[in-house]
């Protein structure tokens, strides 16, 4: 199997089990009418206070084995943004394998820039 | 309770026709997206560009890999662009976060339409020819190994192709990733302006190397999003979900269609979801305020003469 099946085939890993997560959770939250406390109302509004901001991404992985439906769309909403971050790493080890290391360079800079926005700069704004 | 599947489905839809269009253009889900949920189901802009930035994710990725089958996408020349966009992502981001803060929302309307219409300009113009001419190769060529080569369905050959200008799309591509930060969305029009008329890239290679490209730059700014509190996980579920059946959708249609007829649905429909923006932004900043329903005949008038001009225009030409 070639790097381009290996990387084709984790995009699509990556979405199918984001999908299937975020699925499950939705699911789960209008079975159960509720979801790491908030009520579905609360949840579902256009307006709604629940947000990216409110939601511990720690507290939302211990409590996604407990089958909590807002959990495990956080889950989800996660793996989808990891799935790029994955790629990415995919092409450093692929253009590796072709000894082609300017290009080897040029997408560790770009995963710096994943690794910036996600750890860094929230580091620096808290 | 049922209101709140019925909700839910509203989105999702709403979600399938924007990843439908976003994969045929290349513009990936959230340009449609955002729009219509703002416009039309009264999310508020800032859940809206958030969950329009997580679905364009799952359209990029999704997509992606049935391109790379395909063999069209060039990584090399993506990723090389890349560097450029999703820093500039994290700019664009950091500005969407400063101006939400300060109360300004209704410029990302503004600039939100303003994007949308002048994506219509180079739509317009590209539509007269597939592959580029080509253009000599010239010192960014050699090393930074802007060639490759793909099989065309629709036109039954091998095409091969060689890039030029790496500087010009690195700068376009900058501004690609401010706007897809500020807006949330995957900016592909200007990626593919960047692909295609700096590059000279042919338009198939074009639409799927931006649409692996955007993928990446979602996640950037998608990452402060989050910490923003931009992303809502109903919505984001929602519209994840309706713009990869859309997308899916998309991606099979994609191979078989001629360009021309991607080109002038979609610019119908950036036109009139951008005349709606730039009037709703103008009204909440009581610039010019229009009532809805002249608001809705504005844009639908604009885009019926839109329409009209390109096609006695370009309409007979074969």
């Amino acid at each position: 199997m070639d790097m381009d099946s290996v990387i084709g085939m984790t995009l699509r890993i990556g979405v199918i089990i984001s999908i299937i997560l975020i699925s499950i959770g939705v699911a789960l939250i209008i079975v159960r009418g509720e979801g790491m406390g908030y009520s579905l109302s609360e949840l579902s509004s256009m307006r709604s206070p629940v947000n990216s901001s409110v939601i511990p991404v720690i507290t939302a992985i211990n409590e996604a084995p407990s089958l909590d439906g807002l959990s495990l769309i956080v889950l989800g909403l996660i793996v989808l943004i990891a799935t790029p971050v994955i790629r990415v790493l995919l092409g450093i080890a692929s253009f590796a394998m072709e000894k082609d290391w300017l290009y080897v360079a040029i997408t560790i800079i770009v995963f710096l820039d994943l690794m910036i926005a996600i750890f860094i700069i929230p580091m620096f704004l808290r | 309770m049922l209101d709140i599947i019925l909700r839910f489905v509203e989105i999702l839809i709403a979600g399938i026709f924007s990843g439908f269009i976003g994969s045929l253009t290349g513009l990936g889900g959230g340009t449609v997206l955002t729009p219509l949920l703002v416009l039309f189901l009264g999310v508020p802009i800032y859940y809206a560009t958030g969950a329009s930035l997580i679905s364009t994710i799952a359209t990029s990725s999704g997509s992606a890999s049935a391109y790379i089958k395909d063999k069209i996408t060039n990584v090399r020349i993506g990723m090389g662009l890349e560097v450029a966009t999703s820093s500039g992502a994290i700019v664009g981001s950091l500005s969407a976060g400063w101006i939400y803060s300060h109360g300004l929302a209704w410029i990302i309307y503004i600039v939100f339409g303003v994007v949308l219409l002048t994506s219509i300009i180079p739509t317009v113009q590209r539509g007269k020819y597939e592959i580029p001419k080509p253009r000599p190769p010239d010192w960014t060529n050699r090393v930074f190994k802007l060639h490759g080569e793909y099989h065309d369905a629709a036109l039954g050959r091998t095409i091969e192709y060689w890039g030029v200008r790496w500087w010009l799309g690195e700068v376009i591509m900058f501004f690609a990733g401010v706007i897809s930060g500020l807006l949330g969305i995957g900016s592909g029009a200007l990626k593919v302006l960047g692909l295609d008329w700096a590059m000279n890239l042919p338009m198939k290679v074009s639409t799927t190397t931006s649409n692996f490209m955007i993928g990446v730059t979602a996640a950037t700014g998608s990452s402060i999003y989050w910490y923003f509190g931009y992303i809502q996980p109903f919505i984001a579920a929602a519209t994840a979900i309706g713009v990869l059946i859309g997308a899916f959708i998309g991606t099979k249609v994609l191979v078989k269609l001629t360009n021309r007829f991607v080109r002038w649905i979609f610019i119908v429909i950036l036109n009139f979801l951008g005349v709606e923006m730039v009037l709703r932004g103008a009204g909440i900043a009581r610039i010019l305020v229009v009532p809805l329903a002249y608001e809705y005949l504005l844009s639908t008038v604009t885009s019926i003469i839109l329409m009209i001009v390109l096609l006695l225009k370009y309409g007979r030409r074969r």
